[in-house]
């Protein structure tokens, strides 16, 4: 019996490259063939890929922001005068702020432009509504982002909504209590620069993980857009790592973008801060409650930004119908467009209106 | 009515809408006369103007007087308001700006360390000698960092425009 093996000639085993004895070798140890998993064409598309790029701007934004942290300081005598050093005497200084400024306006971008997608696709239904949940949560984190890091320059734009903040704490009352100047016995600008390093982008690591997972659990949503809404057949596949090879050059795009606007375009630095007077708008991204503040008051800014996330909280329990297509939605989808038309007339309308006061002195 | 031109006259109707709305909420004040608008109002304009259209000179003159002939000069310090006055006729604008936040009760120079309740009440003691560090603007790359930069930037945004289309 044994000898009839060995007298069999043996089948050559094909060759094997080198790369792929180091590919083989790392998916042994870290089992990168499993991200090899199919998922619809339709993810490789642009629209499909704003999530994918809002977390490449998050992490953009952590690695600018470890530099920014080895120069700022955030004591409040001390901030302003630390924002002029980096920009002024830090080599490259000025140009990874700026990089950090735009990446910050790309992220919020993106977010929103993501966030419409999964909307204007019904990507939330039925399963998917727990991770819309998720998804609404990361753009509060990301809208946090964006206020503490406008807070931290530490110029009169700064101060200004700093005051504000302090003034929408005192109405919430006994919940208000951290953004009172004497809780904990450090200045409210130090512990916002802690929320700004730490806590949210923690926050924002974790909802992020768990966002992703719920996206492999469920799978990626079914597009109701061009062929796939015809019903033409099974659409094809294509390995989950080809979307990661897509979204890493569109991340290339995005990076050098930033790198133009901020060698272009790098955003200046307000004046030292002055108690007393109030003379400026928010940045754009939060200048829509600016009119609304004009007209009902510093309670106007907390009621419409709960009213907006309420409403994005509720769409999946209004939006419930098995339909995908914008046009068999119209009442949710016709509702959701007053609401973005609304925002950006609001903002347009701030943007050339003229400065007020809206704490009393 | 045909399917396709639901949607632009939909958005049409949303827009007259939204501008009705915009136009009949303005702020009453802003179509009453110069005089019932207070002067705090009228120099906190000003000091915007200075801050962020220093061209604008003409536009801060006219909030400074309009701020001196204002019914409600409540919380400002008039006297200050004439000498900012005097101070643009003879081109000074920072000794302008600086009279201005003070006629507010502003203390330039002072550095913030506890913004809670700072609008509660006016400065107590002289403001310190103002150190005033006004705005920084853009500040542009020098050297060999800006071309180097920028043609980083250019072969990326490039580079990964020509490969997005060949991976397609």
């Amino acid at each position: 019996m044994s000898d009839t093996t060995v007298d069999r000639p043996l089948a050559e085993p094909p060759p094997v490259s080198r790369r792929q004895r180091l590919v083989d070798a790392l998916d042994e140890r870290l089992g990168l063939k499993a991200l090899q998993y199919p998922i619809p064409a339709h993810a490789n598309t642009l629209a499909y890929s704003l999530g994918g790029l809002s977390l490449i701007s998050f992490v953009l934004m952590v690695a600018t922001g470890i530099f920014l942290t080895q120069y700022y300081n955030p004591d409040p005598a001390a901030a302003h005068e630390s924002v002029r050093h980096i920009i002024t005497g830090v080599t490259l200084g000025g140009f990874v702020r700026g990089f950090h400024y735009w990446g910050s306006m790309a992220m919020i971008v993106l977010v929103g432009l993501h966030l419409l997608r999964v909307f204007a696709s019904a990507s939330f239904k039925r399963p998917r509504e727990g991770n819309w949940v998720i998804g609404v949560a990361l753009a509060a984190l990301t809208a946090g982002l964006f206020f503490t890091g406008s807070v931290l320059k530490w110029d009169q734009e700064s101060l200004e909504a700093l005051e504000h903040n302090i003034e929408i704490g005192k109405l919430l009352g006994k919940f208000g209590f951290w953004f009172s100047d004497t809780f904990g016995g450090i200045p409210l600008l130090t512990r916002l620069y802690v929320v700004h390093i730490s806590v949210l982008p923690a926050l924002f690591t974790l909802a992020v993980a768990v966002h992703l997972l719920l996206v492999k659990r469920h799978g990626m949503a079914p597009s109701p857009f061009g062929d796939r809404a015809k019903d033409t057949g099974p659409e094809p596949t294509r390995p989950f790592t080809r979307h990661l090879a897509e979204l890493g050059v569109l991340g290339l795009v995005l990076v050098g973008v930033l790198t133009l606007l901020a060698v272009l375009l790098p955003p200046a630095h307000g004046p030292a801060p002055i108690e007393g007077i109030e003379v400026t708008k928010p940045p754009w991204p939060l200048l829509w409650v600016y009119p609304v503040e004009d007209w009902i008051g510093v309670v106007g800014i907390l009621w419409a930004t709960l009213a907006i996330f309420a409403a994005l909280l509720v769409v999946p329990l209004v939006d419930r119908s098995p339909e995908l297509h914008p046009r068999r939605r119209l009442p949710v989808v016709i509702g959701a467009g007053v609401v973005v038309a609304l925002i950006i007339g609001l903002i347009i309308y701030a943007a050339v209106r003229p400065v007020a006061s809206h704490i009393s002195m | 009515m045909t399917r396709t031109s639901r949607g632009p006259r939909l958005l049409s109707a949303i827009a007259v809408a939204w501008l009705t709305v915009a136009a009949l909420a303005t702020p009453a004040g802003a179509h009453e006369g110069e005089e019932s608008v207070p002067a705090l109002t009228q120099v906190q304009v000003a000091v915007a103007i200075l801050r962020t259209q220093p061209e604008q000179v003409d536009l801060a003159a006219d909030r400074i007087n309009d701020a001196t002939e204002a019914e409600d000069k409540d919380g400002v310090d008039i006297d200050r308001v004439e000498q900012a006055k005097s101070a643009l006729e003879a081109g000074d604008m920072a000794k302008t700006e600086l009279l201005l936040e003070q006629a507010l009760g502003a203390c330039p120079g002072q550095p913030v360390t506890n913004p809670a309740g700072v609008r509660a009440k006016l400065p107590q003691t002289p403001c310190p000698t103002p150190a005033h560090e006004l705005a920084l603007g853009r500040v542009p790359l020098h050297g060999a960092a800006k071309p180097t930069l920028l043609a980083l930037g250019a072969v990326l945004t490039l580079g990964g425009l020509v490969l997005t289309w060949r991976i397609r």
